[in-house]
């Protein structure tokens, strides 16, 4: 079954305009690997030049954020995983 | 327990009349505070075409009712008032510590009226307010004014005041609190034509709740939430330093007087960089997320320049509109606006401005006195500021805001002069960000992404639903949706920031509750209404000196331009709909097809002291 990536509008540019990304994966951060391993363009907007996760990112299992986990967060067959900008004005 | 009693001090600077005014029951409970209050007595206060910088204007400093208290981001205020550059209704929001002082001395707003023969402050404390002759503060920059104030009165003393551009009516003039600004809008420049230079308010720590208990627990419940929050942390790591990085890769980073959606070499002003010259943070009264970063330069032609940013909007201010990538510059440019007093983003816009009549030839070196406004060229960049400031030759006209400036230049400079009913436009780009876009056009206080940030086609949020950032007329109810959640935001008044920290959709009604006994605003749906009725009490102020229809709009270039941007998605994009947008937006809201709250509407939300004054014939 594996699990999905809801792909956020900022992405959906470097994903062919795909809403829904099927990947695999037994934690958030290799289903984020699967993720760019397809569509190669989205790690430049997910990752430092140090593959860390931007800051600004908040990544959710099933609509619970996985914050302080993040990339470490098990993830099962059938979960949804969607994503947020955190920004604001200023 | 009856809800706690409200007040405010009214002070009318033509005959130094200073009288409190009891805030009635009914105006408590339909408005609440903050942006509520600044609305209502405005409309009550000021009547229709009353000059901006006449004496019959006011100038109106509201709060929240949860300022003061030890619950977090929830401290801020604002300024309201008939702004002088869109001749509408104005609301523009400030940080640091004013709002809790305020509260502290009894007040829930300051009602500033008339104008004093001579330049003047205000001192106020627990028991005394008095007007005081400000002569020897007349020409300082803020920080020094504030220093000065707080020197004579004493560390329990806050101040809001005006820099030398206030003084000299530069028509963006900003109000400043320690490096915060009310900035947009022009409030400061309604200060300056006052001849009011600060106010400075002198209190001790306390603030009476109307159920002290309940209310620590729910503090308590808000740090839990925050602290589980990424956002919180993120915000406390970096500020909005980083917006940069993500605005630019989507296409939607003004650039060039909007031209284009993306800087080439927006690297060079990424989040990290700043970070290289951070020395500090800065925070806000009773937050612990002091997302204010105190930036220095510390060598080059910069050297010694010091500012509690730039965040975000100065950021893209003092690079996008000159294509500056000169990280340092933003740095000075942001500490001279704040010592002068002018909104960082109309000073932006209105050089962003020159620049292109520059390159079009509208404008020669003659007209600049000598500048060369060319792209890139940040040494004049900061000339154009210090000019602004002190409205000398170019910076005169430029001073005036792009609409103004753009009918004193002529020979079609009108065709690049980029704002909403005279209120610049702020950094992120309508024609890639639509939603924001349309928010600009209808905004009742001009081109501001505070007045309905739009967080579903910028950072993806799904809430109320997903949006297609390129829909136009679809998005209507959307647009309605943000305008509404920030005007309720702003009865707190809360920082915007906190809307992503979790706790407002579960917190705020509560907290509102336990701190003033309103027994309506424990019920969430009854807050989530007001914004309706805030958003219609605004537009009825408008309407009522004139507004319709018309001046719902955008700058001709988006809907005749296509968007550039580079490698980012949204090449070729134009506002398309607007009318459709407009017709779908007003039968939404329940407005005539002129933009004019139709009476049913009114009736509905309680307004009906406000049909007298709608031309619906």
């Amino acid at each position: 079954m594996g699990v999905q990536i809801e792909v956020p509008p900022f992405l959906q540019h470097l994903t062919n305009a795909m809403k829904v990304a099927k990947v695999s994966g037994n934690t958030v951060g290799e289903c984020l690997d699967d993720l760019v391993k397809q569509f190669p363009g989205t790690q430049k907007l997910l990752f430092d030049t140090n593959r860390k996760l931007f800051g600004h990112i908040d990544l959710f299992v099933n609509g619970v954020s996985t914050f302080p986990e993040e990339l470490a967060k098990p993830v099962n067959d059938g979960d949804t995983i969607s994503m947020l900008y955190l920004i604001d004005g200023g | 327990m009856t809800a706690i009693p409200r007040k405010g001090l009214t002070i009318n600077l033509s005959d130094r009349e200073i009288k409190e005014e009891p805030v009635s029951e009914k105006v408590a409970n339909d408005f609440i505070g903050g942006r509520g209050f600044g609305i209502y007595y405005l409309y009550r206060d000021v009547l229709p075409n009353t000059d901006p910088l006449g004496e019959n204007n006011k100038l109106l400093l509201v709060t929240g009712p949860l300022a003061g208290t030890n619950a977090q981001a929830v401290s801020r205020w604002m300024v309201c008032t008939r702004s002088p550059q869109t001749g509408a209704f104005a609301r523009s929001v400030c940080g640091a510590d004013f709002g809790a002082w305020m509260r502290f001395a009894g007040y829930d707003f300051i009602r500033v009226g008339g104008k004093a023969e001579r330049p003047v402050y205000i001192h106020l404390s627990n028991d005394t307010c008095q007007i005081k002759d400000a002569d020897e503060l007349w020409g300082k920059g803020t920080l020094e004014t504030q220093e000065s104030l707080i020197q004579q009165y004493g560390k329990n003393t806050r101040v809001a005041c005006i820099g030398p551009a206030g003084e000299k009516l530069v028509r963006y003039a900003a109000i400043a609190s320690a490096r915060r600004t009310a900035g947009r809008c022009g409030t400061g420049t309604v200060m300056g034509s006052k001849n009011l230079k600060a106010i400075a308010i002198s209190a001790q720590r306390n603030v009476q709740l109307h159920d002290p208990v309940t209310f620590k627990e729910l503090v308590k419940e808000q740090i839990k939430l925050m602290q589980e929050s990424k956002a919180y942390h993120h915000h406390t790591d970096v500020g909005t330093t980083t917006t940069h990085d993500i605005t630019n890769p989507l296409g939607i980073y003004p650039v060039r007087n909007f031209r284009y959606g993306q800087q080439n070499g927006y690297e060079k002003l990424s989040g990290e960089e700043y970070r290289k010259f951070r020395t500090g943070n800065f925070g806000c009264y009773s937050c612990s997320a002091r997302c204010g970063k105190i930036h220095h330069v510390s060598s080059g032609p910069y050297a010694g320049s010091h500012s509690e940013g730039p965040e975000y909007e100065t950021i893209w201010a003092f690079s996008g509109p000159t294509d500056n990538t000169n990280i340092e510059a933003t740095i000075a440019a942001d500490q001279l606006c704040d010592d002068l007093g002018i909104d960082t983003i109309s000073a932006g816009n209105a050089i962003g401005f020159a620049y292109e009549l520059y390159e079009k030839g509208i404008l020669t070196r003659q007209d600049t006195d000598g500048l060369e406004l060319t792209y890139g060229n940040h040494a004049a960049m900061i000339e154009l500021i210090k000019k602004i400031g002190r409205r000398e030759g170019i910076g005169n006209v430029l001073a005036e805001g792009v609409m103004q400036a753009a009918a004193l230049i002529g020979k079609g400079a009108e065709s690049y002069a980029i704002h909403v009913k005279g209120l610049e436009l702020p950094a992120y780009e309508p024609r890639g960000a639509k939603c924001l876009g349309f928010n600009y056009a209808t905004s009742n206080i001009g081109a501001s992404h505070g007045y309905g940030y739009a967080p579903q086609e910028v950072f993806g949020s799904p809430i109320p639903r997903p949006v297609d950032r390129f829909a136009e007329e679809e998005n209507a109810d959307i647009v309605i949706f943000n305008q509404h959640s920030r005007a309720v935001n702003e009865l707190g008044i809360c920082c915007s920031f906190a809307g992503l920290w979790g706790w407002i959709p579960l917190l705020l009604h509560k907290m509102l509750f336990a701190a003033t006994g309103i027994d309506q605003i424990a019920d969430p749906g009854y807050l989530r209404s007001l914004g309706d009725r805030i958003i219609n009490l605004e537009r009825a102020f408008n309407v009522r000196d004139g507004f319709r229809r018309k001046h719902d709009t955008l700058p001709e270039r988006f809907l005749k331009e296509p968007l550039h941007t580079g490698t980012a998605p949204g090449e070729g994009q134009m506002i398309r709909a607007l009318d459709k947008f407009l017709d779908r937006y007003y039968k939404m809201r329940g407005w005539t097809p002129e933009g004019i709250p139709s009476p049913q509407k009114l009736n509905e939300l309680g307004l009906s002291f406000v049909l007298k004054d709608m031309p619906y014939q």
